[in-house]
C-alpha cells in the first residue's frame, strides 16, 4: 500500500506525539500524585479506588508540617513539629556551601586542566570514574573515619562529603564549557596588558557564567536531594530534608502519606525558585555552547 | 623603536612535529615584513614566539638588543591581530577598543576621547555601541585594528588578518593595512599564505617552507630571482609556466630537451649539470607568433579584459600560459608557435635548486 508524502508524514508526526505524551504522563504522573495527595484529608490517603481529584481539598497538611497549627495533638507525629524548618535551614546550608566550593574548585581546576593540562585525559577520565562508584560501598569505612574525626552529625561533615562527591561533576562540566572559549580571546586580553587574574574576571569569567549557574544547579540538585549519606552520617543532630521526609513513614499511626507530600512539595519548592530565577542562563547553559564568536 | 632579532629560534611540539627549525632573522624598525608560505609551515607558530605565548624550544628573541625571552606578552610593547579577530564577545564594540588603555590605567576621560580617534582612523566610529556579534566579518576587523592601535606599541603582528574576508573587501582591508603602516611608521610583521598580499603590502618577503626560511628579498626580487621552484612556483598569478624535462650538453652549449621540444639555453647556464631538471618561465615572457621552439594549438582561450591568458596543452602536467593583449583575438584550436624569452628564463635542478641563478 503506497502513502503519501503528506500522509507518511502525519503518521510519523501522530506517532511521535503519542509517544511524547505517554512519557510526558509517566514523568509526571508522580508529582501530580503527590501534589494532589498534600491536599488530602487523611481518610483520602489510601482510600480504594484512588482518589484523584480531593473531594474536600484541605491545607491541614501544609499546616501541620510547616506551622504550630495541629489538629491531631495527640499523635506521636506532633513530637517533631517544627523539625522540617530546622531540616530545611540545615539542607540550605549544607547544599549551598558544599554547592559553591565544588563548583568553585572544580571551575579553577578545570581552567588548569583546560589550559594548561595539569591533568592527562586518564586523570579526568579516573576522576570520573570515581564517581561511578556507589555509594553504599563507602559509606561505612567513611562513617568511621567521621567518627574518629568527629565529623559524624557535624555540618561540615556533611558539606566536605558532598563537596568532594560532586567535585569530578563539577570539574567535568565546567570544563567543556572553559573549552569553549576560544585561547585567542584570553590571548587577546593578555598581549592588551591583563594580566592573568585579570583576564580569567573581565574575559573567561562573563563567558562562562550561563555554563557555571548550571552546574551549579545541577549539584545543587544532587545534593538537594541526596539520602543516603546524610543518613548515615548524621542521623541525629544535623537532619537534611530528605532524612526528615523520609520519616514520615512508619510512625505509630501508620502513613502519614498527606504530611509526606506537603512536605516534599516544601522540598522542592525552593529548586522551583531557584531554577526560576536563573533560567536564562539555564537555556544557554545546558547548551553547551554558550560562547557566541 | 622596535628592531627584532630572531636568532635560530626553534619550535617543537611533543617529540616528533619540528613546526620551526632554527630561524634566525632581523626585521628592522618601521619595516613591513611578510612572512609568507603554505599552510603548516611555521608562520603562526613564529609569530607566537614573537608574541610570547608559545615558549621557543631553543633561540633567541632580541627586541632593540635586548633579550625578551622571558617577558610576558604583554610587557612585550607588541600589538597583534588575530586570524579570528579573538574580540570580547560580551563587550561593546567601544569597550573592546578601550580595554587596552584601560589595562594601562589611563583616565577615563581621555580614554573616551582616544576610542573616538581611532574609531574614526579606521572608519568604525558608528559601531562603538554595537555589540561584536552584530558586526559583518570586516567591521569585526576594523575593531581588531583599532583595539590594537590604541595601544600604540612598537610593533604590530598580524596573523592572516584578512583571511576570513570575501575578495573584494580584502582588497579594500589591505589598502587600510598600507594606509595605516605608512601613516604610523611602526613595525608590521604580517603572516599570510596568499602570495598577492605578500607581494602588494611587503617592504621585504620572508617565504617559508616547512619550519625553515627558503627566501628572504623585496617582492621584486623575490618575483624577478627566486632561488627555487618552489618560490618561482608560489609567487606570480598566473604562475609560472614549468616544463619538465632533461638538461643535456653537447659541445659546450646547453640543451633543454623534452619529448615536444629542445631549446638551446643562453651561456648563463653553462654551469649545469646533465641530467633531469625543469625549465620555468612566466606567462608574460612568452611571447607567440607564427613560429618558436614550440608549436601548439590553442587549447583555451582566458580573456581576462586587460590581458588575455592562452592555454596551450603541450602534454605535460598543466597547461602552458601565455599573456597576450586584451585586444587580441586568438580563438581556440589555432596553431601557434611560441617563442620563450632566453634572458628570463629559469633552470631548476631535479631537487628545486635555481641553476645559475646570478650571485
Ligand atoms: N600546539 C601545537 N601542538 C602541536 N603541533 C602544533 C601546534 N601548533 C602548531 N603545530 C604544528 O606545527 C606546524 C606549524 O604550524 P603553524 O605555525 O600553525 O603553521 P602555519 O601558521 O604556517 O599554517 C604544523 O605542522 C602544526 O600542525
Ligand atoms: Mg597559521
Amino acid at each position: 500500500m503506497a502513502m503519501s508524502r503528506a500522509r507518511k508524514k502525519t503518521v510519523f508526526e501522530v506517532g511521535r506525539y503519542t509517544i511524547l505524551v505517554i512519557w510526558l504522563l509517566i514523568v509526571a504522573f508522580p508529582m501530580f500524585w503527590v501534589i494532589s495527595t498534600s491536599f488530602k484529608p487523611d481518610h483520602e490517603w489510601f482510600a480504594w479506588p484512588p482518589v484523584y481529584w480531593s473531594q474536600e481539598p484541605t491545607l491541614n497538611n501544609y499546616l501541620n508540617v510547616w506551622t504550630d497549627y495541629s489538629e491531631y495533638e495527640d499523635t506521636q507525629y506532633i513530637k517533631s513539629l517544627q523539625k522540617p524548618w530546622i531540616a530545611l535551614r540545615n539542607s540550605l546550608i549544607i547544599s549551598l556551601t558544599s554547592t559553591f566550593l565544588a563548583v568553585g574548585f572544580g571551575a579553577i581546576l578545570a581552567y588548569g586542566v583546560s589550559r594548561y593540562r595539569i591533568l592527562s585525559e586518564t586523570r579526568m577520565f579516573q576522576l570520573l570514574m570515581l564517581r561511578m562508584v556507589p555509594p553504599i560501598v563507602v559509606v561505612a569505612p567513611l562513617s568511621l573515619y567521621y567518627s574518629t574525626l568527629g565529623l559524624l552529625d557535624t555540618v561540615i561533615g556533611l558539606v566536605i562529603v558532598y563537596f568532594l562527591t560532586t567535585l569530578p561533576y563539577a570539574v567535568w562540566m565546567t570544563k567543556s564549557f572553559i573549552d569553549e572559549v576560544p585561547r585567542e580571546v584570553e590571548q587577546a586580553a593578555m598581549i592588551l596588558g591583563a594580566s592573568r587574574w585579570r583576564t580569567i574576571w573581565e574575559v573567561v569569567l562573563p563567558l562562562v557564567r550561563s555554563g557555571l549557574v548550571a552546574t551549579f544547579l545541577f549539584i545543587l540538585i544532587l545534593t538537594w536531594s541526596e539520602y543516603l549519606l546524610a543518613l548515615i552520617l548524621s542521623k541525629t543532630e544535623v537532619v537534611t530534608l530528605p532524612v526528615e521526609l523520609s520519616k514520615y513513614e512508619g510512625s505509630t499511626e501508620g502513613r502519614v502519606y498527606g504530611r509526606q507530600a506537603a512536605l516534599a512539595v516544601g522540598v522542592t519548592i525552593p529548586l522551583v525558585i531557584i531554577g526560576v530565577f536563573i533560567r536564562k542562563h539555564l537555556a544557554r547553559g545546558f547548551s553547551f555552547g554558550m560562547v557566541r564568536r | 623603536m622596535a628592531r627584532i632579532e630572531l636568532q635560530n629560534l626553534r619550535k617543537e611540539f611533543g617529540r616528533s612535529v619540528v613546526a620551526v627549525k632554527d630561524l634566525s632573522l632581523t626585521i628592522e624598525d618601521g619595516e613591513f615584513l611578510v612572512m609568507v608560505g603554505p599552510s603548516g609551515c611555521g608562520k603562526t607558530t613564529t609569530l607566537r614566539m614573537i608574541a610570547g605565548f608559545e615558549d621557543p624550544s631553543s633561540g633567541e628573541i632580541r627586541m632593540d638588543g635586548a633579550t625578551v625571552n622571558e617577558l610576558e606578552p604583554g610587557d612585550r610593547n607588541l600589538g597583534m591581530v588575530f586570524q579570528s579577530h579573538a574580540l570580547f564577545p560580551h563587550k561593546t564594540v567601544a569597550q573592546n577598543i578601550e580595554f587596552g588603555p584601560r589595562m594601562q590605567k589611563i583616565e577615563p576621560e581621555t580614554r573616551r576621547r582616544r576610542v573616538r580617534e581611532v574609531a574614526e582612523m579606521v572608519r568604525i566610529a558608528h559601531l562603538l555601541d554595537k555589540m561584536p556579534g552584530q558586526c559583518s566579518g570586516g567591521e569585526s576587523q576594523r575593531v581588531a585594528l583599532a583595539r590594537t592601535l590604541i595601544t600604540e606599541p612598537d610593533t604590530f603582528l598580524l596573523d592572516e588578518p584578512l583571511s576570513s574576508l570575501d575578495a573584494k573587501l580584502r582588497r579594500e582591508m589591505r589598502a587600510e593595512v598600507d594606509r595605516l603602516h605608512q601613516e604610523l611608521g611602526k613595525t608590521f610583521i604580517y603572516v599570510t599564505h596568499d602570495q598577492e598580499e605578500a607581494m602588494t603590502l611587503a617592504d621585504r618577503i620572508v617565504v617559508m617552507r616547512a619550519g625553515e626560511i627558503e627566501q628572504v628579498g623585496t617582492p621584486l626580487e623575490i618575483y624577478s630571482d627566486p632561488v627555487s621552484l618552489f618560490v618561482a612556483d608560489f609567487f606570480g598569478s598566473p604562475s609560472m609556466n614549468l616544463i619538465p624535462g632533461t638538461i643535456e650538453k653537447s659541445d659546450g652549449d646547453v640543451v633543454f630537451r623534452n619529448a615536444r621540444t629542445s631549446i638551446s639555453l643562453p651561456p648563463a647556464f653553462s654551469g649545469a649539470e646533465p641530467g633531469p631538471g625543469t625549465l620555468g618561465i612566466r606567462p608574460e615572457h612568452l611571447t607567440v607568433g607564427t613560429e618558436g621552439e614550440l608549436v601548439e594549438k590553442i587549447h583555451l582561450v582566458e580573456p581576462l579584459g586587460k590581458d588575455t591568458l592562452l592555454y596551450f596543452d603541450y602534454g605535460g602536467e598543466d597547461d602552458l600560459i601565455a599573456i597576450v593583449d586584451g585586444v587580441s583575438s586568438y580563438r581556440a584550436g589555432t596553431e601557434l608557435g611560441i617563442r620563450f624569452t632566453p634572458e628570463h628564463l629559469f633552470l631548476f635542478h631535479e631537487s628545486g635548486r635555481r641553476i645559475g641563478r646570478a650571485g
